[in-house]
């Protein structure tokens, strides 16, 4: 069990033995050696031919485990992430979980009308404010592609949004290594400047390989700007099991597991000790329809893979919760994104992203968000465990109440009852006052509680010298892309 | 020895071994190729189609039996001279420049392969002179343009302008697919065709080819 989750009081949980994390290593440590990746970026094939990589003639480098096993002593075991008020808010290491949302949905289902449309700049924001708002929620992504800005400045206005409207910190999608330095200026200028924000670092950069086995050259400059910048950074491959990996779960973790521990190798040659986050997700194709999907149980399985290899490498965990493949805001959307989130929780997964995503990530529903908000709070609260000391076993207690007697009088009750889990959406009343209370359901309470978000959330505003910092940056894209 | 009805069965059923060694024993013994194709390969793959149709096969064994088939073509063609090969038609097909994303396009790729046309798969981040290239090498009946990212939906559009430049945009049928891209934004580019997936790509191909 030594690489299996551990939290509060014994509460443990496990996919891999040690020798099948050994086999997995094995496996991808084979995958690199004998069939090699292609690199499609001059300065990282160097880097990694220096670093004794073998180029072949067609074209193919192929990484010798001494490589792996250098970059796996160099990489940091843990990263902490800071808020825009440089509070530090999030431990990436062992088996802490937290929770965000996810980016560039194309749609957004409107969760007063149901109405399916493309994200406004003003929708955006909106829900940056609403995952602010939510107690649960650890950090924003950037919800939905902006529909009504040029599309070369879409990136960079989300970022700027996700400042704007939220103090979290972010994970971040960008489309090229000079979008990523833009967002690095806007982030500086938030925080305090460049050297803090390299020391107390404020948002994660999210890199993905192009399954199998090759390396964009925008990802692998994103990957080189971040170790040089000390951005924390993954490189995070979205398997789509049975078309870009092996539809076997074991395959598919082989080949992602290789391709995220290449990244690290390039990563940390190109910087040795910056921060690296590890982790895959899947999303395997129906056979039938040709569809990606999300949250099928596979991907829970590659998930508890990818949690035990972040342990047994001593790397932050980077996954997903709260997601589904159903079209609207339904009970398939419930049934998954809830086994999502409790399975990522027990699994210890330190960051996991994309809660709010229905139809494997086009859709973003903000009536799912809130509603994951209140189970990852019922999730936490089972990851505490069972305190089992004797003022807990409350044999004392019963000894007073004896045979026959009741509970609700006694001061062992009275002093503990408040540590029990609390709703904050669910209704724990009898059906007469539920009914004189308008017999409400969920989803009418959820939608209560996003309309007071909505019109009552004020995040934490920035000061008007830096807003105006971040409008410049913007500008000063705009003029450089002649927008 | 086995027959031409056999040959179905054997597509059916994807064995690669059973198929070659059917169409080479039919072969020796004189049988016609193009009625070898006609009518033991290619009925097989259009009852593997039918039953995909009705849910009672999935894509992997759909692609396993499209391999069978082209094993057997493939002898099959070494004895055809001159005549003319059975073709549903070229189509040239490409995810569009900037955009990496290409399982998608290569699904619609196999499935229109294993539907006999004749497919030049240019790959990922294709610029529109490559596409104006392959049409003017491989003149082919359509172009099918693949895009997954809003940030590349543009470049599918620069491909028809492109056409248009070089005077080929009536001699090619455009077809789009891919996450983001809808009928209304063919309607809006010009394409002449969208498709949700790739088995209604390969329909929408086979209509308007
Ligand atoms: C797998 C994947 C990747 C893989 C791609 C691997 C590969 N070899 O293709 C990787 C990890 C590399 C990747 C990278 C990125 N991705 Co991506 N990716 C996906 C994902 C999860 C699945 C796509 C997929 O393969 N689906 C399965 C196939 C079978 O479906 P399909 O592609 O839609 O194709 C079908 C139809 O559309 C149609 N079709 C497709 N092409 C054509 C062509 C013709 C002619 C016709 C008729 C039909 C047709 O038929 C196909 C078969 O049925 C989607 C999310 C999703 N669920 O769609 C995001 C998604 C497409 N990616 C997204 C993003 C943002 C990115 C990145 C920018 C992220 C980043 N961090 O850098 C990069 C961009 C890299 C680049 N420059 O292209 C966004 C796009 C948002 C947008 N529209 O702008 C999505 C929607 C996820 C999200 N919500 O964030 N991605």
């Amino acid at each position: 069990m030594e690489y299996a989750s551990k939290h509060g009081d014994g509460i443990a949980f496990r996919t891999l033995t040690l020798q099948q994390l050994k086999d997995i290593h094995s496996a991808s440590c084979r995958i690199l050696d004998e069939v090699g990746v292609i690199v499609h970026h001059d300065e990282a094939a160097d880097l990694l031919k220096k670093g004794g990589a073998y180029i072949d003639s067609k074209g193919r480098t192929h990484i010798p485990e001494a490589l792996i096993k250098r970059a796996l002593h160099s990489a940091p075991s843990r990263i902490t992430l800071y808020n825009r008020l440089g509070e530090p808010v999030i431990w990436m290491e062992k088996s802490n979980v937290h929770f965000g949302a996810g980016s560039d949905t194309l749609v957004y289902l409107d969760p007063f009308t149901g109405e399916r449309r493309d994200w406004t700049t003003e929708e955006v924001a909106t829900a940056i404010r609403v995952v602010d708002a939510l107690p649960q929620l650890d950090f924003v992504m950037s919800m939905g592609l902006l529909s009504d800005v040029d599309k070369r400045m879409i990136n960079r206005i989300q970022y700027a949004l996700m400042l704007k409207n939220s103090v979290k910190p972010q994970v971040v999608i960008a489309e090229d290594a000079p979008t990523v330095a833009d967002i690095t200026e806007m982030a500086a200028a938030a925080v305090g400047g460049r050297e803090k924000l390299k020391n107390m670092p404020h948002f994660v950069l999210y890199c993905e390989p192009t399954s199998p086995l090759q390396l964009p050259f925008e990802s692998v400059d994103k990957l080189l700007y971040a170790a040089e910048n000390k951005i924390p950074v993954n490189f995070a491959c979205g398997a789509v099991e049975g078309a870009s990996t092996p539809v076997t779960v074991a395959g598919a973790v082989a080949q992602a597991n290789a391709e995220a521990l290449c990244g690290l190798v390039l990563h940390q040659l190109k910087n040795p000790g910056a921060p690296f986050l590890y982790g895959f997700g899947g999303s395997p194709l129906d056979m039938r329809t040709m569809v990606a999907c999300y949250a099928v149980p596979e991907v829970l399985l590659l998930q508890g893979c990818v949690c035990d290899l972040s342990r047994f490498y001593s790397l932050p965990s980077w996954g997903y919760a709260g997601c589904s493949s159903s079209k609207d805001f339904d009970e398939q959307a419930i049934a998954e994104a809830t086994m999502f989130t409790v399975m990522g929780a027990l699994q210890g997964c330190n960051l996991m992203h994309d809660v709010f995503y229905i139809e494997s990530g086009r859709t973003g529903s903000l009536e799912l968000l809130v509603l994951m908000d209140e189970v990852i709070s019922r999730a936490r609260h089972i990851l505490k465990g069972v305190n089992t000391t004797p003022e807990y076993l409350a044999v004392d207690a019963v000894k007073r109440v004896g045979p026959g007697g009741n509970y609700l009088g006694d001061a062992h009750t009275a002093k503990h009852f408040r540590e029990k889990w609390q709703p904050t959406l669910s209704d724990f009343s009898t059906y007469s006052s539920w009914e004189a209370a308008g017999a409400k359901s969920m989803r009418e309470r959820i939608r209560e509680r996003l309309r007071s978000i909505m019109q009552e959330h004020k995040p934490v505003p920035l000061a008007p010298e830096v807003e105006e910092k971040i409008d410049a940056v913007i500008k000063q894209a705009k003029d450089r892309l002649g927008i | 020895m086995a027959s031409i009805k056999d040959l179905t069965e054997f597509v059916i059923q994807a064995d690669i071994e059973k198929v070659k060694e059917t169409t080479a024993a039919l072969l020796a013994a004189g049988e016609d190729p193009l009625k070898i194709i006609n009518e033991g390969l290619i009925p097989g793959i259009n009852e593997v189609g039918e039953r995909f149709k009705e849910g009672n096969l999935f894509v992997p064994e759909m692609m396993m039996s499209a391999q069978a088939m082209k094993a057997g073509v493939d002898l099959a063609k070494e004895k055809i001279e001159g005549a003319d090969i059975p073709n549903a038609g070229t189509i040239v097909i490409g995810t569009v420049a900037g955009d990496l994303h290409d399982i998608g396009k290569n699904l619609v790729s196999m499935m229109l392969d294993s539907s006999g046309f004749n497919v030049v798969d240019l790959g990922v981040d294709v610029p529109a002179d490559k596409f104006i290239a392959a049409v003017k090498e491989h003149k082919p009946s359509i172009v099918g343009l693949s895009a997954l990212l809003t940030t590349t939906m543009p470049a599918m559009k620069e491909v028809i302008d492109a056409l248009k430049e070089s005077n080929l945009r009536d001699q090619v049928k455009v077809v789009i697919g891919g996450a983001p891209v809808s009928q209304a934004y063919a309607d809006e580019i010009g394409a002449d065709g969208y498709a949700p997936d790739a088995a209604l790509a390969v329909e929408l191909c086979k209509k308007i080819a």
